[in-house]
Parts: structure tokens; C-alpha cells; sequence
């Protein structure tokens, strides 16, 4: 089972058909469905703190567009909040990629992805998980 | 209700946390009820017979969502559709494979596969570069 978390960058870049990065990370959603086409398990989350950060709002009339694609929410429930402040205190970083550190950590996926515009703030955040970052 | 209202609803249905279960006059044929039995207790394929066809059939919808939404999308914003090599390249990144960092390979490799069976996918692209990067070392 793979997991594909997206930061903030990637919902802009996902949210904006008219970014020059749309395409690259619609290319990921792709891949997505063409593998379980193939009868694996992949899906796409966003933590709901990227959410906050990309202006994302599920009930605003412009978000009709983005909420289409099967991107489901990773809440920051009490736990996740706890792993999160662990990781923002001991990296620095702010709340949203706290959150992708915390997500990466709690997802039973045996495979996760996250696609991100800032690989080095990611790699610190997911310092102790098994993961791939892309470059988006 | 249009397609797309259909896709709202079934992704807000899919996404749902309510675990309320109902019993259903779904009919099944019997020999494959009888096989997912066996598959069950004999194979440990999945807890029960019923968890096993729900999630196939989780996945089967959450498929053809993700299918369509993109299939939407692409009508709505033609130049938005990646090309299968990209598909391809995206997948090389999100696997770790050395591939992701051969975009050239990867374009040659969907001109080629595509020229040769229509219904190619991403990874009949990655394994045919594959083999051609076995090839050229």
C-alpha cells in the first residue's frame, strides 16, 4: 500500500490548472490510478494543517474543482498534535510540514511518497520515517 | 444529477467516516460466495467474507473515481493531461528508482511502447526503459 502525502506547494500547484506545476503533479495522480488499475493500493492524503496553510476549504465554492480529486484529509487530532509539536520543537519548522512529519509517522501505509517543493524541510520533519520525497 | 455532481457525491460518500453498516438484498453468485469462503478460511485472504468484498469494492470505486475526476479534469483543461511518459517519470520518482533521473530513456521508452500496443500503461513504459537501461550498461 503506498500513501502520497501532498504539502502545500503541491495542493497550490494541484488547485491552479494555469501553474507551470500543475501538470507534473496531476502526472502523480495519474500514476496513482494507473497502479491501482493494477490492483495496488494507493491512495492521496493531505494533512489538514497543509490545508490550512494552502487556503484550502472544502465548503468554499472555488475548492468544487481540487475536492474532485480523491485527496483525503489526515486530521490533526490530539495524538497527531502531539507528534507534531514533538517534531516542530525539535526541528523548528512550522505547523503544516509538523504535520506532514506527524502524518508520515502514523500512516500504516508500507510505501509512502510525499511530494513537496522543499525536500530538505521535509527530510527534517520525516527524519525517523521511511519515506520518498519528490521534488514537485 | 450530472457527472459531476455524482462524483462530489460518491467522494463525499467514500470519504465518510460513518461506520454504520446495513444488511443488503445484494445478490451474489453462490459459487463465488463459496470461493471467498474458502479463500477466507483457508488462505487468511481477509477477516470475513464481508470484509473482503467490501474492500474490493472500496477499491474498485475509489479507482473509478480517481479515473474519472482526472478524466473530467482533462476535458476541462486539455493541456493539464500528463503524457504517458510523464505518468511514467512520476512514477519513477515515487518508487526511488534510478529511472526518475532518465527522462530522456523514459520519453523513448512510451514512444516506443505506445507504438506497439495502444493500451500501454506507465509501467509497460518503466520496464521497457528498465530493460533498455540493462541493455546500454
Amino acid at each position: 500500500m503506498r500513501s502520497i502525502v501532498l504539502d502545500n506547494e503541491a495542493v497550490q500547484a494541484l488547485a491552479d490548472p494555469h501553474s507551470a506545476k500543475h501538470r507534473g503533479v496531476v502526472a502523480h495522480l495519474a500514476g496513482a490510478a494507473s497502479r491501482r488499475r493494477r490492483g495496488r493500493v494507493v491512495t492521496a492524503v493531505v494533512p489538514t494543517a497543509v490545508r490550512v496553510e494552502a487556503a484550502w476549504d472544502r465548503t468554499a465554492p472555488s475548492a468544487a474543482a481540487i475536492n474532485r480529486f480523491p485527496v483525503r484529509d489526515h486530521t490533526l487530532d490530539p495524538p497527531a498534535a502531539d507528534v507534531a509539536a514533538q517534531i516542530q520543537r525539535a526541528t523548528s519548522t512550522g505547523v503544516a510540514d509538523a504535520h506532514i512529519g506527524a502524518t508520515v509517522r502514523s500512516l500504516s501505509s508500507t510505501d509512502v511518497v510525499v511530494l513537496t517543493s522543499d525536500p530538505a524541510e521535509i527530510a527534517a520533519v520525516c527524519s525517523s520515517a521511511r519515506v520518498t520525497i519528490v521534488n514537485v | 444529477m450530472d457527472a459531476l455532481e455524482a462524483l462530489d457525491e460518491m467522494n463525499r460518500l467514500l470519504g465518510s467516516t460513518d461506520g454504520e453498516t446495513v444488511n443488503t438484498s445484494m445478490r451474489l453468485p453462490v459459487a463465488l460466495r463459496d470461493a471467498a469462503a474458502l479463500a477466507v478460511a483457508q488462505f487468511g485472504a481477509a477477516p470475513s467474507t464481508t470484509t473482503m468484498t467490501a474492500a474490493a469494492l472500496r477499491h474498485a470505486l475509489e479507482t473509478l473515481v480517481m479515473e474519472t475526476s482526472l478524466r473530467l479534469h482533462y476535458e476541462q483543461h486539455p493541456t493539464a493531461e500528463p503524457t504517458l511518459g510523464e505518468v511514467a517519470l512520476a512514477l519513477a520518482a515515487q518508487d526511488g528508482s534510478p529511472l526518475a533521473d532518465r527522462p530522456d530513456l523514459i520519453a523513448n521508452a512510451a514512444v516506443a511502447v505506445a507504438a506497439r500496443r495502444a493500451d500501454a500503461d506507465a509501467d509497460d513504459v518503466l520496464l521497457w526503459a528498465e530493460a533498455q537501461l540493462e541493455v546500454l550498461a
